[in-house]
């Protein structure tokens, strides 16, 4: 056990920063060229780093000032791309990743539906094989980034005489289709809209954008959703993200509301959690450099990261008082650094109750930790050995 | 870096696990006698004298093994877990205090008798008030002659009852003084406290003119520098105990059935275990970074065990309670040993200070490093 970072003066970390310098305006074509995008997948797209040299590198694309490709596409470059090393064809390959990774194409998740959310696996979209093409019918919703992105990664149902988990399939379109319709969704936070809902119309997809087998969909969403669930095992506000209980401490003892004796305790509580979330994701990370591979840890953690958070930006907001009313203004002082999308205490804490909504309930994920974790008895799911079509709920879209 | 256990780790952990799972009977505590009369002690101390157990982390230069504190919390969780009664933790604080303060004639002739087992000591801090800051004068130490002697009271002294000397914490000047005297000395008087946690002794200790040996080495640093070390201990008990009764929670949920189903097939059951699971790992993390920051000396050892501390003492207190709950009523009675986790648990959170003090310490350090960074 050791919790030692490389050091500054690591000479993996000095041939990565040398490169950066020589490389003063860098693009994301020659960051994925040069293997820094994603050092840990094997060659041609990274140098299948062992996760300290992706650590190191990852700091210092941050030092260098240059936004992260997984901040920019986090879709393509994190959660879903990787899954084509493992379930996608060469020719698959060829064609997504170079673009993906030089984040020329932004990619999109379509997996939750008005009717599917926790129970994803109900999912209504289907998708028809045609030929060579499957065509494609259904509404998608929750979709961040789809207003922004080239490629979807949809999960649809290619056997409704299966059960639910059993008849589903992963593919890649093409957001630009002309069946393919995005509209924003405005939420509470009333900033910029993150979200969209997709409507998909007809939509034609050559059989070479299925990505793995028929049938393999649940098994591949499940792989990208604990990959995205990692990456917020994180102390920061939002789903990890964004400022973090030092920042708050920091604040706090800059306008002296530290001193009252309430929130001062309830400051350390938080700080205190934080800490030790760090503390999981390092483990986590340790985990995978021991080689051991993703595995459930990631729901237990994002269980205790998302709830602390949302007290996090609770305490900032109830600090600021009446103040604390106004739209985008934080009374409460934010040290300066880059905090990505969730960058003022307002903002946090108004996203705030998406934080244990978004990429697993709360109760989906305690479900998970109880079940998958401890070996406690599933839940009763009536519906889930029945073949799908025959489940009394509305049927699938035509 | 590597922020998980090695394999020697893990092997330490588990022949200590299944040893203590052998040898530590918790039977007699559970029959109702115990409630009346204290549970006289079984041959567990001796066995773990043997094993060489009181010396992991005393330097090899004092006959120590000079392991890390990684290695020690392996099996102080252990000993959290199974509960075992023994004079473990009264030893390792008497003798942290002796490393920390002692002249270095003292460290030769005492350390190498507590590595081998031939030792055993108790650290008496608190105050019959409570106070563990050493500067309450409950007790005082004066100079007699070329010696010293202590008068008055300490309480709250755990295993002090087999305890062969004692490291007593007294205000010299404003600052806390360490000496050591002998368990059997004229003027020493130990009374046995009726503690609620009946798997650990606790005693209050009156001393009247007590020739005491002075630690000399003691400064205004001394006390935190023991404090952080028995934080750990403590908190390392703390989360493997939790560890303990959530296994045992989960267990009785798959067994028992109401309703035509086991319980933990229920989500208010399913959730409540599940967040009880989350907690300990943030507490197992906890004292597995503070015992690495402790054995490396790092800046922030000390804000580390405070962070171990407050959180895996409130955290073994919230996974007792939720056990009992479980368990419905029968974890509630006096032969099931639900309790006794429930009440170690308890005093865990108060032997050091409450984890409110822990989080002012951790605050004060956020403010002077605030303040440093400004």
């Amino acid at each position: 056990m050791d919790f030692n970072l490389p050091a500054d003066d690591d000479p993996r970390r000095l041939e990565v920063r040398k490169w950066l310098e020589a490389h003063p305006n860098v693009t994301y074509e020659e960051l994925a060229q040069k293997g820094y995008t994603v050092p840990h997948w094997p060659a041609p797209w990274g140098l299948s780093a062992d996760p300290e040299t992706q650590l190191i590198i990852e700091q210092e694309i941050k030092r260098a000032g240059i936004t992260h490709p997984h901040t920019l596409n986090p879709i393509g470059v994190n959660q879903c791309g990787q899954s084509l090393l493992v379930y996608g064809t060469e020719e698959m390959q060829q064609k997504f990743l170079p673009p993906a990774l030089a984040c020329r194409d932004i990619w999109c998740m379509l997996f939750s539906e008005p009717s599917s959310g926790s129970d994803l696996g109900g999912l209504r979209t289907s998708a028809r094989l045609e030929g060579d093409h499957y065509i494609i019918n259904g509404q998608k919703i929750w979709n961040s980034n789809a207003h922004i992105s080239q490629v979807g990664v949809v999960i649809a149902r290619t056997d409704p005489t299966v059960p639910k988990h059993r008849g589903l399939t992963v593919f890649l379109i093409d957001m630009k289709d002309p069946g393919v319709e995005v509209r924003p969704i405005l939420d509470m936070s009333g900033h910029a809209p993150e979200f969209n809902e997709v409507f998909l119309t007809d939509v034609r997809v050559p059989v070479s954008n299925r990505l793995g087998e028929e049938g393999q969909g649940w098994r591949i969403v499940l792989e990208q959703l604990q990959t995205e669930r990692m990456g917020m095992v994180k102390p920061g506000a939002v789903w990890g993200f964004g400022p973090t209980a030092r920042e708050l401490v920091s604040g706090l003892i800059e306008t002296r509301k530290i001193n009252d004796p309430l929130v001062r305790d309830e400051a350390a509580k938080l700080y205190v959690e934080g800490e030790l979330l760090r503390l999981l994701a390092d483990r986590n990370l340790s985990n995978r450099i021991n080689g051991n591979p993703p595995g459930l840890e990631a729901n237990l953690g994002k269980m205790i990261a998302s709830p602390h958070g949302q007290r996090l930006s609770d305490l900032a907001k109830r600090t600021e008082g009446i103040a604390g009313m106004l739209r985008d203004e934080d009374e409460l002082p934010l040290p300066k650094q880059d905090y990505g999308l969730f960058n003022s205490w307002d903002y946090c804490y108004w996203f705030g109750p998406a934080g244990t909504i978004g990429i697993g309930t709360t109760e989906i994920l305690k479900n998970t930790v109880a079940e998958r974790i401890l070996g406690l008895p599933r839940d009763i799911d009536p519906s889930a050995k029945l073949p799908f079509s025959e489940i009394g709920r509305p049927q699938l879209a035509a | 870096m590597n922020f998980t256990l090695s394999e020697e780790h893990i092997a330490l952990r588990d022949n200590a696990r299944a040893f203590l799972s052998k040898e530590v009977r918790l039977d007699p505590y559970l029959k109702p006698e115990a409630n009346e009369q204290p549970v006289a002690r079984d041959g567990l101390w001796d066995e773990i004298r043997k094993l060489g157990w009181t010396g992991i982390v005393i330097p090899e230069a004092y006959g120590g093994l000079g392991l890390t504190y990684i290695d020690l919390v392996m099996i102080v969780g252990e000993t959290g877990r199974t509960l075992a009664p023994s004079a473990l933790f009264g030893t390792l604080a008497g003798a942290w205090a002796v490393e920390r303060c002692g002249s270095e004639e003292q460290k030769q002739s005492l350390l190498p008798q507590v590595a081998a087992g031939e030792l055993s000591l108790a650290l008496a801090v608190a105050d019959p008030n409570g106070d563990v800051n050493g500067l309450s004068h409950g007790a005082t130490a004066s100079k007699a002659g070329d010696g010293w002697t202590i008068s008055g009271e300490k309480s709250f002294v755990v295993e002090a009852a087999d305890a062969d000397k004692i490291v007593v914490m007294v205000d010299v000047e404003g600052t806390p003084g360490f000496f050591i005297v002998d368990a059997k000395a004229q003027g020493l008087a130990m009374e046995r406290l009726d503690w609620r946690d009946i798997t650990r002794h606790v005693s209050r200790i009156s001393f009247k003119d007590v020739p005491a040996e002075r630690l000399p080495q003691a400064d205004g640093d001394s006390w935190s520098w023991i404090r952080d070390r028995l934080y750990l201990i403590l908190a390392a008990e703390s989360a493997a105990g939790a560890e303990q009764v959530l296994d045992d929670a989960v267990a009785y949920a798959k067994e028992r059935i109401a309703f035509g189903r086991p319980i933990g097939s229920y989500q208010s059951i399913k959730h409540d275990l599940a967040e009880v699971a989350g907690g300990n790992e943030c507490a197992t993390a906890g004292v597995q970074y503070a015992a690495w920051a402790l054995s490396e000396g790092t800046a922030d050892a000390s804000k580390a065990a405070a962070i171990a501390q407050s959180y895996a003492s409130e955290q073994y207190r919230a996974a007792t309670a939720c056990n009992i709950q479980v368990f419905g009523a029968i974890g509630f009675t006096w032969e099931m040993r639900n309790h006794l986790y429930y009440k170690r648990a308890r005093a865990n959170a108060e032997l050091l200070g409450t984890p409110r003090d822990q989080r002012e310490q951790i605050m004060r350090i956020l403010e002077s490093e605030h303040k440093h960074a400004a």
